[in-house]
Formats: structure tokens, sequence, C-alpha cells
């Protein structure tokens, strides 16, 4: 893991933007293994016996009806959960290739591995410099002078320079709603996560703003694995290289987003996808 | 140009006078009766006129306020008028309480009669007022706001419910109370126990030398700047807590999905979220500290005329010695003590207000990254 912050402390100092993650150990494999994996709160399951392996370098979409427990799913992948008191999970879970719940792994360098963005943009009461740069000061990833250049570099990787580029120092809530989801985006990826999760990153968006986020989100790949959940279909077909549906607490089918969504295997998932579209 | 601006201004005045209340009610009401409908609702007196009413009760009620500043403001001035010629600016620099002799004929200087031998001055009580107000705020926020943190982040529900009704009990007693409570006993118990240790144990260097002398009866300085830090508490704590309470959950989740510690979670997101609010409510704590009066008077030793040299020393406050001079200041033929106590008021509002300007700079400059919700004052 020191070796690993090493790698990225040096990419940040030089400001590639181009290519923010360092490549982590075991490429070859998927980025995240499930294996019988069940989430529960309080003795209620929620997810049962999940096996699923989220491909490395892609974009893997979680759908299915509200309720289903794909956002559970996806708040385990960066132990999230581990905060919400009841919450339980047996099975297995890996992380290329290191099991996440074995009690060896560290939630908050797994956190920094793992990167999330949410439903609603979420920035920090500072400036919009400040709000970049938060992970890496927290994680100690680069020295106090290198700090403006990784945060000018983050903020042109999404595409927010030319807009904020004079006010770095103000506030971050009186940019559009578009714009702070590009910039919390830009905060995710200051830490070089080898993996980014979103949770309906673009639901309370208009569609200009979710064109310049999809964009952003495909052209991380294949540098960084990317897993999002969506209750848009229309934008896992756009965005994801695969996709998994979830059904009642099941994971009903998953495969490429091609094949699921013009040769569904599994009734259910038949169902939803048509009925969607139908 | 001009004229042609008054004259538009005037009608926009004029406007906004009748434009709640129409100038045709009766219209309707007429149609009504002439298409004998009956359904069409009615058109009572007050129904034409309640909001006339409304506005002009409710725009009474509002200046209320405004005109009760006013009036204690000018009553203290007109009171205290004579006092500040006689006093003059030495009023502020003097040590000295002297009523002077009221068995003695009067003597009349620069038109204002006063006892003979009668030299008042204000600057032990300024003092003795920021010191004791200052001790206070310096224990009290620490204490509130870490009890406000531990309340919302570490207890379980049932326990920050029972702390919330703690600070609010705290908050209800009378002032009388933790009077007694200070004389009775936390200044005997501080000045047995705490205080000969504290006093043996700082090195007599300044500033640290304040804390070194003797330890007296447990009236004084430090007992009562404690005494005002317990009343202090609740309003920073309690404040404290709903604007923590405020801080949304989505923004905390983003610090910890970035793989901060609870602490980091804390500085870089709760923290900055509530400090306006939390600067706010400690000058709300400033300014009752400044101008508690009861339990100082009871706490203190009201002592006139000297500044405390130690943490331990009697000394006096601005409101309790307005407080506990009254009684003799009536005696004065002359009433040159009342006018002079009606002077020390006219201060100390002088100096809640100057500490609530200061604050809204303070916060002002603070505040540079606007917060999407409210500030706190």
């Amino acid at each position: 893991m020191v070796q690993l912050l090493g790698n990225d402390t040096t990419g940040l100092a030089g400001a590639a933007p181009a290519a923010p993650a360092a490549p982590e150990p075991s490429v070859a494999g998927p980025a995240f293994a499930a294996r019988g994996l069940t989430l529960s709160y309080g003795g209620t399951a929620v997810l049962a016996d999940i096996d699923l392996d989220v491909p490395a370098g892609a974009v893997t979409a979680l759908v299915g009806p509200t309720g289903c427990g794909k956002t559970t799913f996806l708040r385990s992948l960066n132990r999230m959960n581990d905060r919400v008191p009841g919450f339980r999970l047996s099975g297995s879970l890996e992380l290329f290739g290191e099991d996440l719940y074995d009690g060896t792994s560290d939630p908050l360098v797994v956190r920094r591995r793992v990167g999330m963005l949410f439903q609603r943009p979420n920035p920090f009461p500072l400036s919009i410099r400040e709000n970049v740069v938060a992970g890496v000061k927290a994680h100690r990833l680069a020295r106090r002078s290198e700090l403006s250049a990784i945060a000018e570099a983050r903020l042109r990787q999404v595409g927010l320079w030319e807009a904020v580029s004079d006010r770095l120092g103000s506030s971050p809530f009186r940019l559009s709603g578009g714009q702070q989801q590009l910039l919390c985006l830009a905060r995710a990826l200051a830490v070089s996560p080898a993996v980014l999760l979103l949770d309906e990153p673009t639901s309370s968006l208009d569609p200009v703003s979710t064109a310049a986020v999809e964009a952003m989100l495909t052209s991380l790949v294949p540098d960084i694995t990317v897993v999002i959940v969506t209750h848009n279909l229309a934008q896992a077909r756009r965005i994801a290289d695969h996709t998994a549906f979830f059904h009642q607490g099941r994971l009903a089918e998953h495969g490429p987003t091609a094949r699921l969504f013009d040769d569904p295997s599994e009734e259910a998932t038949r169902h939803s996808l048509s009925g969607h579209f139908g | 140009m001009v004229h042609d601006q008054h004259a538009r201004k005037t009608h926009a005045a004029g406007r906004l006078l009748s434009s709640e209340s129409p100038p045709a009610p009766s219209a309707p009401e007429g149609s009504v009766a002439a298409r004998g409908d009956r359904s069409g609702g009615v058109s009572t007196w007050w129904r034409r006129h309640a909001e006339g009413v409304l506005k002009w009760s409710t725009g009474g009620a509002a200046v209320v306020p405004g005109l009760a500043l006013a009036g204690v403001l000018v009553a203290l001035l007109v009171e205290a008028i004579p006092a500040i010629r006689g006093n003059g600016l030495g009023f502020f620099t003097r040590s000295s309480w002297e009523p002077g002799n009221f068995y003695n004929p009067p003597v009349t200087i620069g038109g204002v009669t006063r006892p003979a031998g009668a030299s008042y001055g204000a600057w032990p009580l300024i003092v003795g007022t920021l010191e004791s107000s200052l001790v206070a705020i310096v224990v009290a926020v620490p204490v509130a706001f870490g009890t406000a943190m531990v309340v919302v982040w570490k207890l379980p529900r049932r326990l920050s419910a029972g702390i919330g009704f703690c600070l609010e009990m705290l908050a209800g007693i009378p002032s009388v109370v933790f009077g007694l409570w200070a004389a009775l006993t936390l200044g005997p118990f501080l000045s047995r126990h705490v205080f000969p240790f504290v006093s043996r144990h700082t090195p007599d260097v300044p500033p640290l030398s304040f804390f070194h002398g003797p330890a007296g009866s447990g009236e004084g300085l430090a007992t009562s700047g404690l005494v005002l830090a317990v009343m202090v508490v609740p309003i920073i704590a309690s404040t404290s807590r709903d604007l923590l309470r405020q801080v949304p959950r989505g923004t905390e989740e983003g610090a910890v999905a970035l793989g901060m510690t609870d602490l980091e979670v804390a500085r870089t997101v709760s923290i900055p979220w509530v400090r306006t609010g939390v600067l706010g409510a400690c000058v709300l704590g400033l300014a009752r500290a400044l101008g508690e009066t009861m339990a100082v008077a009871m706490a203190s030793g009201v002592v006139l005329g000297t500044i405390p040299h130690d943490a331990y020393a009697t000394f006096g406050t601005i409101a309790s010695v307005i407080v506990s001079q009254l009684d003799s200041a009536l005696t004065d033929g002359t009433g040159f003590a009342v006018r002079t106590l009606a002077e020390l008021g006219l201060v100390l509002m002088g100096m809640s207000l100057l500490v609530n300007v200061a604050a809204r700079l303070l916060v002002r400059r603070s505040s540079s990254v606007a917060l999407p919700v409210g500030r706190g004052i």
C-alpha cells in the first residue's frame, strides 16, 4: 500500500490529468469480486447471495427497481455501510484480489482507492480550491507547494477550470448544480482512486450537465474502473460496458450492456427493461 | 428634475398606501343584490377591512420594540446627562468611588450640584466587567462546543436528549440561585481546595502571575467568571448543537467517502459549516456575561474603587455595582449618585453595542465561503 501511495504521489506531482490513476497491481482480474455476498441491516437481508465480477477498467451500471439493493451493494464496495448501525455482511468481497471485509483492510485506505460521487452534489464549505485538494491533504499525498498545481490539473480534467479559474478562493455554493457535481468529481479524482463509485450522479442535474458528467465518466476508463447506480436505463445503455440487473434483493442478471438490453435471458429483466422502453 | 423625482416618490408612496384596499368594495355587493343571487358570498365590513386592520395592528406591534429601545435610551440619557457633565471624561480613567458627605452642604461645580467630596470613576468596573466576562467565555466556549459535538456525533439519541434537557434546565435557573450557589458552595470550595493548588503551581511570571496570589475567601474574579461560564454554557451549547445537527449528512458522507477520519470530517465539513453561527452564539453568551447582574453581585464581593490584581481578588462589575449601590445612592439628596449609576448603565449599553458590532465585523470576515444556509446572526 505504501508503494501504491508513492506511485500516486509522483503521478500527482507531475500534474498530468490524462493519467489519473496508478495502475492497480493485478489489472488482469476483476476490480471487485463478490462471492456469496449477503448484506443485511438489523437482521433483514437487503441483498442475498450475490456473485458478481465487476470488470476492471470498464464502466459497469447497476440497475433495477427502487429498493432492489443496488445502492446498498454500491456502498459496501467502499465500506460506507460500516457506519450504518446494524449492518452485517457475509460472503466475501474482494478489491483487486484483496478481501475488503476480512479485517485486514483499512477503511480509510479503501475509501481513498475507491472514490465515490453522490446523488446530490456535496461540496465542502471550503473554497473551490480547498475542495479539490481536501482529500489530498487528509491523506498527505502531496506537499503543500504542490496543492495548487493539483487543484488546477483536476479542475482542467473535469472541464471546470475555465469557469472557476478566477474564483478559486470563493465559495463553491455559488456554482450551478452541474458545476458543483463536476467539482465533487474533481475532488474524488484528486486522491487518484482506482475505482469510482457513482450513486445516481446525474439524477439532480439538467440534461446538459448530465451530458458533461457522462462524457467525463467515459473518459476515465480504462484508467479508472467506474461503477454507476442509475435509474436511467438510457444512461446505462449510453455509457456502461457492463450492466448488472438487481431485482428484489438478488442479482437477476448481468453481462455486457448490449446483450442484456437486446436479449435478456431472465423474465424479470425482460419485463423491467422492455417496460421502460416499450 | 428634482421636482420630478419628488413627485414620482410621492406617487409611489400613495400607491403603496392605497393599493392594499381597492376603493370599490361596494360594486360587487350591489351587483349581487341586483341579480338576487344570495350564493355570491357576503362582503361584511370585516372582510373588506381585515387586511387594513391587520396591517395597521401588526405594524403598530412591530414599532413597539423600536419605541421601547428609544424610550430606554432617552430616559437613561436624560437621567445621566448631569452626571456626564459632572464626572467629565475622567469618569473613564478614575478609580475612586466617593459618594461624598451627605450631611455637609452640597457644592455646585459647573452647574451640577453634588455632595461635598463626591468623586466617581468607572475604570475598575469596566475592567472588572471585561475580565469576568473574558474568564467566562474562555471557559465556556470549549466546554459548550465540546458538549455539542459529543451530543451530536457520539452519544445515542436517548442520552443526547437527556443532556439537551439538562442544558435547558440550566438555562432556566434564575441567576439569583446561581449567585447563592456561588456564594455559599462554589466559592468556599474553590478557595479551600482549588485556588491554593492553582496558585501554588503557577509560575510567578506575567501573564501567569495573574493566577499567583492569596486564594481569598472565594468571593472574587475567578469564582464570578466560573459562575458566569456555567450560565453561558447552555446558550452556546444548545445553539452549537442545533447548528451541528443542520450540517447536511450528504456533505459529511462526502468527506467520509474520501477516506477521512471523524476528526478530519469535523475539521473539513462540520466546523466550517457551523463556524459563523457558533461565533454568533458566543457573542450572545458574551453579552449575557457582560450584563449579568445578580450572580456577580453575590459572587464578586462588589468591591469599589480597586482593580483586581490577581484572579482571586474581589472586584466589581458595572451591573453588580448598579444593583448593590442603588439603595445608598437614593439617599444622596442631590441625586448625583443615582445619575452616576445611570451613566454607568449607559457605559454598559455602549460596551454591549461595541461587542455586537465587533462580532458582526468578525463574522463578515470569517464567512468568506458563503454557505447555502442562513447566517447565525
